[in-house]
């Protein structure tokens, strides 16, 4: 079969791109400002930040807008973006301890320090559609923030604050300590990777793990996640803390001075399991158990992904790939959500010369086969009986070529 | 936190129009020279994890910079987001900062205002927050 170049569709694209944004604005409603999304479609616009790497909330909106309300696409058009520009600075590592916490919580313990800090959250909302909100106007939005205002006097207001770690007070007490994974332990294992800047190979460094984690998808993550706890693979962990808020970032100036940044909004999740220690039967005398943690962090409010991440990031250093969580290469080429979106979207672009040189293969078996039973059929003594009284015996030949015409 | 990130966290958070105003007034006094215009960049953001410490990056964050001088003496303003006029601002009261002259009472003045505002904001934003604080009774408490 030879190949023939076609060429063709350039007026099809360009329509097709004006016919989406005229869907996009057909129905003529006001224009959604950069600043409404950015302040009303917050957690949307978290999730973006985090898949798309880039913690930009002005462009997450304005990605947003432009793909209608479509997340993970909007987080391909922020990981594009992101590439275009230079990158001037690393951070100084950012300092979770010192978080300005919106909101902590712990399932572990009841009292912890500093107490258990609800913050904003769906969590405690009855999933019941609010169809109050159909009508909202913006005089029903300053009477509500008037009356927030109120709730607090000046004699109520609380000093700026950190609070202490959950995982600090079981260490504090020596229960809690690293994984042991001798791999992550290495000199290697403990390499700090740039996954954008070197190819991953595996088995890959921590970091690097920590890395594909924090930007991979948010269901890709919970699926993931999810079937470790039911089992295939066995980490089903407690929230040693869950905290949401805003961290410090800092860079040093050419000068070489340290200089504060701006705050970016991440959620962190330490999620504590049993370390192993042995099977009790090898366990020596000195092996006693202990707590070890697997860790989330992302950008944003994205709960379910710190969480899963935490999930994973300890899955992933079980020693085993008995089950897919456990399997660093499942987990790590399998939820980065732009490539996998990537991939299943190519699906829609022409194959047209692939699959002809598929359907040329099935044409010729299916000659062979016709051309076999005719020799069968010439040099039996009798004609078998028919089995199926409504097929006939055109109907293999047929076939193929109607679902060709159909093609 | 030190000094020049304490004057730095003031800068990237207080309201921009009093920055802009400031820095606008302040400007005057001075032969600023614009050496590299406010420009969109990245930041790759350190994290690690709070056991074992591992470092790892946990992504960029988009940064504006930009370069001024006054004189012979140059200053650098870096912030989050695309805020150019923050940058440049930050850059203007970096170079004169450096110069350490008959600005300087101004300048503290200044910082010392808006420090009390945004203060006052995050007090605000952590007493709502503490509100959500779990009170713990025992069943019999009740």
């Amino acid at each position: 079969m030879g190949y023939v170049a076609v060429k063709g569709g350039t007026d099809a694209i360009a329509n097709s791109i004006e016919l989406v944004e005229f869907y996009r604005i057909k129905d003529e409603t006001p224009p959604i400002h950069i600043r409404q999304l950015q302040a009303q479609f917050r957690l949307a616009i978290d999730k973006i930040m985090g898949e798309g790497s880039f913690y930009a909330p002005e462009y997450g909106a304005l990605a947003l807008k432009q793909v209608e309300g479509d997340v993970l696409e909007a987080a391909f058009i922020m990981r594009a973006f992101r590439a275009t520009l230079p990158r001037l600075y690393y951070s100084a590592v950012i300092d979770t301890r010192n978080m300005f916490v919106q909101r902590r919580i712990s399932s572990s313990f009841r009292d912890i320090p500093g107490g258990q800090i609800l913050g904003p959250t769906y969590d405690y909302t009855q999933r019941i559609i609010d169809t109050r909100l159909a009508d909202e106007s913006y005089e029903q939005v300053q009477a509500f923030l008037q009356q927030f205002s109120a709730r607090i006097s000046e004699t109520d207001r609380k000093a700026i604050t950190t609070f202490g770690k959950v995982i600090d007070m079981l260490r504090a007490q020596g229960l809690l300590k690293g994984v042991g994974n001798r791999d992550d332990e290495s000199e290697e294992g403990r390499r700090l990777v740039d996954i954008t800047r070197e190819a991953i190979k595996f088995p890959a460094p921590r970091s690097a793990r920590l890395q594909m984690l924090a930007r991979a998808e948010t269901g890709g993550l919970m699926a993931l996640g999810y079937s470790s706890m039911r089992g295939y693979g066995g980490v089903h962990p407690t929230v040693g803390e869950l905290r949401v808020g805003l961290v410090d970032v800092t860079v040093s100036d050419p000068t070489g001075r340290s200089r504060y940044i701006g705050r970016v909004r991440v959620t962190e999740a330490e999620m504590i399991t049993k370390a192993k220690t042995g099977k009790k039967s090898e366990r020596s005398a000195g092996s006693v158990p202990y707590y070890a943690i697997g860790y989330g962090l992302c950008f944003g409010q994205n709960e379910t992904k710190a969480i899963c991440m935490g999930i994973l990031d300890r899955a992933m250093r079980n020693g085993t790939k008995e089950a897919p969580a456990n399997d660093q290469e499942f987990v790590l080429y399998h939820t980065d959500g732009i490539e996998a979106m990537g991939f299943t979207n190519h699906l829609k672009l022409p194959h047209y010369v692939t699959f002809q040189s598929g359907l040329n293969n099935v044409r010729r078996a299916v000659a062979r086969s016709k051309k076999q039973a005719e020799a069968n059929a010439a040099s039996a003594p009798e004609p078998p009986m028919a089995t199926d009284a409504t097929a006939s015996p055109g109907d293999a030949e047929r076939m193929p070529s109607e679902v060709l015409t159909e093609l | 936190m030190e000094q020049n990130q304490r004057t730095d966290y003031i800068l990237c958070e207080c309201p921009l129009d009093n920055l802009t105003g400031f820095v606008g007034d302040l400007s005057v006094h001075y032969p600023l020279n614009l050496l590299k215009a406010p420009r969109l960049c990245l930041t790759m953001i350190q994290a690690e994890d709070s056991v074992e410490y591992q470092p790892f990056y946990l992504g960029e964050a988009l940064t504006t910079t930009c370069e001024v001088a006054i004189n012979k003496t140059v200053g650098y303003g870096i912030c989050l987001g695309d805020e150019p006029e923050r940058a440049y601002c930050l850059a203007v009261l970096d170079a004169v900062m450096a110069l350490n002259d008959a600005q300087a009472p101004a300048i503290d003045r200044f910082l010392a205002e808006q420090l009390r505002l945004i203060q006052h904001r995050e007090e605000t934003e952590l007493s709502h927050i503490m509100r959500t604080k779990v009170d713990f009774k025992l069943m019999e408490q009740a």
